[in-house]
């Protein structure tokens, strides 16, 4: 977007980039918004509505000269189609002349509105998308406010068409805009959606088994500009204009994506403001305008009724409920001087309530422990010092660009990074895969690598000879953790981050590190000084003294379950789980629907996300709840303001330094404006009225400064026998995707084990096995299948309530519990 | 003076203008908007559907609508879509009709009952079942089971708009 | 009378020309292996171009030009043949691939060296599949004679042939849609530009030719009698011979073969004239998609060329002449039309998706005895309304025989708002035999 040229748009002369497409440039530069339908800024136009027709000419040139041809009166003559254009197929060129307000266009935007209600029915009253339509919109602009057709003969469609289980779709409503396919098809490449049939019986069918089978599908209902897809989840729930937006933060990934909540009082929930809807919030530099189906339906934990509504302390062998004062007193006592200490803090916890855990613990005791809740993944302070520069955009990386993805299944883990991933790889940039077997991006990957658990490291230093990589103007790195245990992924972070400064690829944008953590705020815990080695010192040495906040390790990981011999536990929880069953005293917290705070994406961007919804029962925001315990114990003065908390934090933490909760407020104006009232234009996604955030720079940014290089052993470990590979899945039953409602468990799907057919010779597709692990057996579906690599046998984390293990496990025994039905 | 005992002796002698209420009561015009009614079909089933649109014509914001999807085991209006929460804070209603004319169904009236006194502020806050008018003569209320794909509409037919 | 010219239909004249033995003995491939030895590509454009060969699909755009669009350098490149021929009435390509197909392979392969494409993909209707299958026999012989494939005569030039068979739409006979079809997707029209013969634009979004089976069929003669005879044969601006589709109320329905410029009184005179001696009313110069023509002094007596026809505000268009006698129910013509058109209309764009939809529904009304006077005028209203606002031809097309029929036949229409109708729907057209 370097080069301008003079457009003509109504007269006005505007300058523009080259080349861009006339719609986008219209609004932009111009504030004339040439209706569509069809076109979307994020996809390519394929002129299918005809809304956007202009008349469109060019100004005259001599063609030898290249003299502009003026006209009797001086006036340059301008030489125009005999037809209307589509302004959404046009590209801008350099005098290029736009009429969008001549009788020509507006009866032929007439004429197109008439059309499109003549197969539309009139059942705004009752539609979801009613109040925020762009059909309605549009044809209260545009439309000729009459129609010469017959009532009787409008057809009649399906009304009530569900694409799976999270999405409807009404034949009748729907304009063949195409928008949902072409973003299943272009944006997320699963081609799920597809039409059928022709002419007037052209209809959008799902062809996937589960139907509309993508992590993506809400995002459909926000760019559809109609009621045809509407989620299941908000069905009926609400009126448009009767919500208030929130702005907020996804809390399951590490991408940062942000959220609008739609909140509404609600007569069932008890009379308080619950979140009705998650829409995605615009922010181009970290997700778009586009969230992930669990970022978007996973909300029901915030007002589930398992919710924990007052704190419980030990009676014996049960846990009674108390007051709050009488809690507090209890772990006070329980405190003794210099006892030793651990905190634990979950991926959902924001930097204010990491700030006050280590406040605390550390006031109990200044060598106290600091962990990470998963300690599958470590190397934050290697991300600060070499992780990707300040104004990484997966949006500005194209050709050139090398984008390796090392031992992750993206889509699983960081859904929003694998689309900007996917699409930046549309537009040119290589990427390339690394893992020990097959993933959804090996589909659009330049090469694929394969290595076997445990060689990782040496894959990630043989790619400094590659190709993609010595070429590449730019280099990503994503590094994940899948098959490895703490040690080995903290070599492989040393040998991403050797990788990267040897080759030069640090200290500017679109170059540098990314670690797919396994939660929201997981950099911001390495940030205020918590680690994950400390985790695992502590699973080896449990200390006397245990704070366990926005996690359940010990219903989750079967690596934790010695954590419950510590003296004394105080577990912060939103739930009943079976950490609050061994804690000592069970303390009520907030989800981060019901307050304030930050969170630190992957990209080392500190966001913030407000307050939505009535708070549940007597629970209390996490830091308060430490700051009150804190000030139990030695009197000390307590913030009255997560603002303050934050300002305490900025102030000792050096990264941090300078940063404001009004600064990370700050929205600026975003390419291409989506939001707002022109919801034709980009759908339904909000404006971003919260903030854009702040990256704060790796230390490799510095003027001047000379990243050292980092020391791998390059050790390969080799596996015998067979060997279970936790991986992650999206949809799991982690602490808080567990409470979603029956809508999302369909999706979860029942606990399954991939068995490579090689190690399957007793095993039939579809039984239920046992696997014996650590003498623990775990019973899940088989599925044999070439995804999982010989000797290996991959088991989804969370998806039981057992705990499972976290790190790659020897398999004792797998034995067939039941043969497959109907075998 | 005399013209005055004249005016007072004429006045005893006519006709009273005021009337023993409540025992007693004057009749109101037609288009008297009093309390609403929410009306139902001929059939039994409720004509409204739920769709908020007379809470956002609410000048006073005095109607509070939450919505739900019928079913054909449990249908409670001929759409998809009823109210399932309707409430009217006559403390707040100020009667201007405004709701009337957004009805899309015409299922919410204002009828000609005027006597709404309460002692608390709960009971001003008029709720659905207050609301809703008795069933048709012989026709069972809602919810209604119906034989399944009877009702195929998003919401009931209407007139060919004109 | 006129007589017949064979260059395209030389089964007429030789039987058994679709054997490739016979084929090769009338001088089958000379002129292919007179461009692989002699001409350079470019010189074969040049020919091309010289002789104003101009596409027999419909649009007349000169062929030449066409091929010489494609960019010299690029190095995957395809000629796609549209044998996707589907407007009502048209049935000369069939005759071609069906009694002449190695002469329309010929033709392809010279349009490929000429642009030395990779590939030549035949795009066949679904209803072709027979055809199809005889094709690839062709098809099969070519290869094994070195005339397709691998290095080609020795020229180090490969270029295999391949056959596809549509699934039956409209649609597909429009080059981009065709193109879309050929690629697996969903048989809608592409936006253009890019044009099939720019990059981006083609199969596979590579340069494409994209010509008619009758286009190509023409070049193996141009090759061997030079473009000069070629410009000797027909108009000026209308060269060569074209293959009339005559069908509808003629004695003697079937492919004609004369040179461009003939009058349409002499091809009804050729044909036999009006079934059963019965006077013609109306001419479909170019299927259902054109605008109809009464048999007028002015319209007999036109010759049949691009030009000329277009200033009679129709088209010649793939020059499918269905006739209708004076018998003919214009009103229910025109319904059957609509219908095809509705059935037919691929979806994509508003206007036709929509409008097709209303203009069949208007003329259900008509043809029940339903309408009113403003009915009529509405047939009107949504033809302008559809008109030149969508992507590709069709939605005009489709408005075509409205307009037409109101403006030529009125009186039809006007008897049906009577009540006279029905008796006029008892007389109907018998459809034509291929």
């Amino acid at each position: 977007m370097s080069e301008l040229v003079t457009i003509y748009i109504d007269g006005q002369p505007y300058e523009v980039p080259k080349g861009a497409n006339l719609v986008d440039v219209a609004k932009f530069y111009a504030d004339n918004g040439i209706p569509v339908f069809c076109y979307h800024p994020k996809m390519e136009p394929v002129g299918m509505c005809r809304m956007c027709l202009v008349e469109l000419g060019t100004i005259m040139r001599d063609r030898d000269s290249g003299e502009v041809i003026t006209g009797e009166n001086g006036e340059p003559q301008v030489r125009w189609f005999p037809k209307l254009q589509t302004a959404c197929t046009t590209t801008v060129t350099d005098g290029m002349v736009v009429r969008t307000n001549t009788d020509a266009v507006i009866e032929a935007r007439d004429d197109m509105i008439e059309f499109l209600l003549t197969s539309h029915p009139l059942d705004c009253p009752i539609c979801d998308k009613g109040g925020e339509c762009p059909l309605q919109n549009l044809t209260m602009a545009h439309g000729p406010g009459r129609s010469v057709f017959y009532w009787e003969d409008k057809v009649r469609l399906a009304k009530h068409v569900p694409l799976g289980e999270l999405i409807y779709l009404d034949r009748e409503r729907c304009i063949q805009c195409a928008r949902c396919t072409r973003f299943q098809d272009e944006i997320v490449g699963d081609d799920v959606l597809a039409f059928h049939e022709r002419g007037r019986e052209l209809q959008i069918i799902t062809v996937s088994d589960p139907p509309f089978d993508t992590y993506f599908s809400g995002n459909t209902t926000d760019i559809c500009p109609v009621g045809a897809l509407t989620t299941a989840d908000f069905r009926f729930e609400a009126r448009p204009w009767e919500l208030k937006d929130i702005a907020s933060l996804d809390v399951y990934g590490p991408e940062g994506a942000n959220i609008s909540l739609s909140t509404r009082l609600d007569r069932d929930a008890g009379g308080i403001v619950i979140i009705k809807r998650v829409m995605p919030r615009q922010n181009e530099a970290v997700n778009e305008i586009w969230i992930s189906d669990k970022t978007r339906f996973g909300h029901h934990h915030t007002r589930a009724a398992e919710r924990l509504t007052k704190p419980k302390v030990r009676v014996g062998d049960r846990l009674v409920e108390a007051e709050w004062d009488h809690a507090l007193e209890v772990i006070r006592k329980h405190i003794k001087p210099n006892v030793s200490v651990g905190a634990i803090a979950g991926p959902t916890l924001s930097n204010e309530d990491l700030w006050e855990l280590r406040k605390l613990a550390q006031a109990v005791n200044a060598g106290a422990k600091l962990s990470i809740y998963p300690a599958t993944m470590t190397g934050g302070d290697i991300i600060a010092q070499v992780g990707v520069g300040v104004g990484t955009n997966f949006k500005d990386m194209g050709s050139g660009t090398t984008i390796v993805v090392v031992a992750s299944d993206i889509e699983e883990e960081a859904p929003i990074w694998y689309l900007r991933t996917k699409v930046a790889g549309d537009r040119g940039a290589k990427i390339l895969v690394l893992n020990a077997r097959e993933t959804r991006l090996d589909h659009y990957a330049a090469d694929s690598i394969r290595y076997d658990y445990g060689a990782a490291v040496s894959a990630v230093n043989d790619l400094a000879k590659h190709e993609a990589v010595t070429n590449a103007e730019n280099l990503v790195l994503i590094c994940g953790a899948e098959g490895m245990t703490l040690e080995q992924h903290g070599e492989l972070m040393n040998a991403c981050a050797n990788l990267l400064v040897s080759t030069g690829h640090v200290g500017r944008p679109n170059n540098g590190l990314l670690a797919v953590w396994e939660g929201a705020n997981v950099q911001g815990a390495f940030d205020v000084g918590f680690s994950t080695e400390a985790t695992a010192e502590m699973m080896a040495k449990v200390p006397d003294l245990l704070f366990i906040a926005g996690c359940d390790p010990i219903g989750e990981s079967a690596e934790a379950a010695g954590l419950s011999k510590a003296k004394f536990i105080v577990v912060n929880s939103l739930f009943d789980t079976p950490t609050t069953a061994v804690a000592d005293v069970v303390l009520p917290s907030q989800s981060f629907a019901e307050r304030d705070g930050t969170f630190t994406s992957g990209e080392r961007r500190v966001q913030r996300f407000y307050p939505a919804q009535g708070v549940i029962g007597q629970s209390q925001t996490d830091w308060r709840i430490f700051a009150s315990i804190r000030n139990g114990l030695n009197g000390s003065a307590v913030q009255r303001l997560t603002a303050g908390v934050f300002k305490e934090l900025a102030g000792e933490i050096a990264a941090y330094e300078g940063l404001t909760y009004p600064a990370l407020a700050v929205v600026e104006r975003q390419f291409p404006d989506v939001g707002g009232d022109d919801l034709y234009y980009g759908g339904t996604a909000y404006q971003n009225n919260g903030g854009l955030g702040v990256q704060y720079p790796a230390t490799s940014e510095a003027e001047g400064a000379k990243p050292s290089k980092f020391a791998t052993k390059g050790k390969k470990t080799s596996y015998k026998g067979l060997t279970a590979i936790p991986v992650n899945r999206l949809y799991d039953r982690g602490y808080l995707f567990k409470y979603s409602d029956e809508l999302m468990q369909q999706r979860i799907g029942e606990p399954f084990v991939v068995i490579n057919p090689a190690d399957a010779a007793n095993i039939a597709g579809g039984s239920r096995v046992g696997v014996t692990i650590d003498g623990v057996q775990y019973e899940a579906l088989a599925v044999v299948s070439e995804d999982a690599p010989k000797g290996f046998v991959l088991m989804p984390k969370r998806l039981t309530s057992q705990p499972g293990p976290f790190a790659p496990a020897a398999i004792e025994t797998i034995e067939v519990i039941a043969e497959p039905v109907g075998a | 003076m005399f013209s005055g005992f004249w005016m007072t002796i004429k006045h005893a002698f006519m006709d009273r203008p005021t009337i023993s209420y409540p025992e007693e009561r004057r009749p109101v015009h037609e288009r008297f908007k009093g309390r609403h009614a929410l009306k139902r079909y001929d059939n039994g089933l409720e004509k409204c559907i739920g769709c908020s649109l007379c809470a956002a014509a609410c000048p006073a914001d005095a109607i509070w609508v939450e919505a739900a999807e019928n079913t054909d085991d449990e249908r409670y209006s001929p759409g998809e879509r009823y109210a399932k929460t309707y409430e009217i804070n006559m403390l707040r209603c100020i009667f201007c009709g405004y709701c009337e004319d957004a009805c899309p169904t015409e299922a919410i009236v204002l009828e000609h009952e005027y006597q709404l006194s309460f002692t608390n502020r709960r009971d001003a806050i008029y709720t659905k079942d207050m609301l809703i008018d008795n069933p048709p003569e012989g026709r069972e209320g809602t919810p209604q089971t119906v034989e399944p794909g009877a009702f195929d509409r998003s919401i009931p037919d209407m007139e060919n708009p004109k | 009378m006129v007589e017949e010219r064979l260059i395209l239909l030389r089964d007429k004249e030789i039987p058994d020309i679709n054997n490739y033995d016979v084929y090769v003995k009338n001088g089958g491939f000379d002129a292919l292996r007179k461009c692989v030895s002699d001409h350079s590509p470019a010189d074969v454009i040049q020919i091309v171009i010289d002789s104003n060969l101009r596409g027999r699909g419909g649009a007349g755009f000169s062929t030449g030009r066409k091929w010489s669009f494609i960019p010299k350098d690029h190095p995957v490149k395809y000629v796609a043949v549209n044998a996707d021929e589907s407007e009502p009435g048209t049935f000369k390509d069939r005759q071609i691939l069906e009694n002449n197909p190695y002469q329309l392979l010929e033709g392809s392969l010279i349009c490929a060296y000429s642009i030395q494409a990779t590939a030549i993909y035949i795009y066949c209707r679904g209803e072709f599949w027979d055809l199809a299958h005889d094709l690839e026999a062709c098809i099969e012989k070519l290869h094994k004679e070195n005339l397709a494939g691998e290095n080609i005569l020795g020229s180090g030039w490969s270029c295999p042939i391949y056959v596809h068979l549509g699934a039956g739409a409209y649609i597909c006979g429009e080059e981009s849609a065709m193109l879309s079809s050929l690629q697996g997707l969903l048989g809608q029209p592409r936006v253009r530009p890019p044009f099939p013969t720019q990059v981006g634009g083609g199969l596979y979004y590579e340069p494409t030719v994209v010509n008619n089976v009758e286009t190509l069929a023409n070049v193996p003669w141009i090759i061997n009698n030079g473009a000069d005879a070629y410009l000797a044969i027909g108009t000026p601006e209308s060269p060569g011979t074209k293959i009339f589709c005559m069908s509808g109320h003629i004695q003697n329905p079937g492919n004609y073969e004369v040179p461009l410029g003939t009058t349409i009184g002499d091809l009804i005179e050729l044909a036999g004239g009006g079934q059963n001696g019965k006077k013609l009313k109306a001419l479909l110069p170019s299927g259902a998609s054109g605008p109809v023509l009464p048999l007028t002094d002015e319209v007999l007596n036109a010759p049949c060329t691009y030009e000329a026809l277009a200033s009679l505000g129709s088209t010649l268009g793939s020059a499918s002449f269905i006739f209708m006698d004076e018998d003919t129910d214009m009103v229910w013509a025109t319904h059957r039309m609509m219908e095809f058109f509705k059935h037919e209309s691929c979806g994509k764009c508003t206007p036709c998706r929509e409008g097709t939809h209303w203009l069949k529904a208007l003329m259900d009304r008509v043809l029940a005895g339903d309408a009113t006077e403003s009915d009529v005028e509405r047939l009107e209203v949504v033809s302008i309304q559809m008109a030149g606002k969508s992507l590709c031809a069709l939605n005009d097309f489709a408005i075509n025989p409205v307009l037409s029929t109101l403006k030529h036949f009125r009186s039809e229409y006007d008897a049906y708002l009577n009540g006279e109708g029905a008796k006029a729907a008892s007389k109907k057209p018998v459809p034509a035999k291929a």
